[in-house]
């Protein structure tokens, strides 16, 4: 049962990885693009994470820190990049 | 670990490689600034991921301890680079 | 009341780092954990720091809920507005905030207003605003 539930977890990761990813490809704002990267880079590796963590509950410590600083320093850095580049008016 | 479980993970790597590609063939192409930081802020979280992934298919878990250790540490470069150009576009 | 809020944080972080709850370890956690520079200022009420804990639970299925969302309808347009919330709050409950906000995929915050208390954010929409 959990390891179902882990293939599910890690086919959702992907899926939501690469179809946030396949965004970058496209001519639209810096702004787009974040949002489908945050879709991407942090819950699709948040949903990697825990396929992993439920594939190996001997090292839960690690992986749940691993998953909570990778939520908390993404966001950051969609926030800073989002910040840092609205300075100038020419992203469309 | 079970036969079944190692196969997929070995799709996953592959899945997760091919969208490695993506960004850094934005990199490459784009020119923009910003959309480069966002292809290299992107590259930084995958390949940790990955780092991740791998180490729990070759069940050695002292790979894995260097992917949550460049977890944690965060992207604190990427940051501080984008707020060195966002001054520099001020000047 | 908010100083266990902090001292609970700093021992969770520092068992998750550690992973071992021999008795030893513990002292060392709870003496590091009130070793560690705090301030004694009173910042902001309970009951805030309550809403936004719970926030922070709240936002994870509802990330996913969005996420999957715009995989299947595309929100093709872009809009900024402001948020409107009491002016001079405390730091950690901005940040709190604009941790919650940045984090769900629809709304990014791009600036904080600090004079009058507003966030500018950016959002993605299903059909253009008129």
């Amino acid at each position: 049962m959990s390891e179902l539930f882990s293939y599910v977890c890690l086919g959702v990761g992907i899926v939501f990885s690469f179809w946030g990813t396949s965004h970058l490809l496209q001519r639209r704002s810096v702004f787009f693009k974040l949002h489908s990267l945050s879709v991407a880079d942090t819950l699709g590796s948040m949903a990697i994470l825990f396929g992993l963590l439920l594939n190996r509950p001997s090292e839960w410590p690690l992986l749940l820190l691993a998953i909570i600083c990778l939520a908390i320093w993404n966001t950051m850095l969609g926030y800073v990049l989002a910040y840092c580049s609205s300075g100038n008016g020419k992203n469309d | 670990m079970s036969m079944s479980m190692s196969i997929i993970l070995n799709w996953v790597i592959l899945g997760m490689f091919v969208t490695l590609l993506i960004p850094i063939y934005t990199v490459w192409k784009d020119d923009d600034v910003w959309q480069k930081m966002l292809a290299l802020g992107s590259i930084s979280t995958k390949t940790s991921i990955l780092i991740l992934v791998v180490s729990v298919l070759r069940d050695d878990w002292m790979i894995g301890v260097v992917g949550v250790i460049i977890l944690s540490v965060g992207n604190a470069g990427l940051m501080l680079l984008a707020h060195i150009l966002k001054r520099l576009s001020d000047l | 009341m908010i100083g266990y809020l902090n001292l609970i944080l700093r021992l969770v972080i520092w068992f998750l780092l550690t992973a071992n709850l021999s008795v030893p370890n513990i002292i060392i956690g709870v003496t590091i954990a009130l070793l560690l520079p705090h301030s004694h200022k009173v910042r902001g009420s309970l009951t805030d720091w309550l809403r936004a804990l719970w926030g922070t639970i709240v936002a994870i299925p509802q990330a996913y809920m969005e996420a999957v969302e715009i995989i299947f309808r595309p929100h093709n347009f872009e809009e900024v507005t402001m948020e409107q919330v009491q002016p001079n709050r405390p730091p950690g409950l901005v940040f709190l905030d604009i941790f919650l906000i940045t984090f769900t995929p629809k709304s990014i915050v791009l600036k904080y207003h600090e004079e009058n208390g507003g966030y500018e954010v950016h959002w993605v929409r299903r059909r253009k605003k008129v």
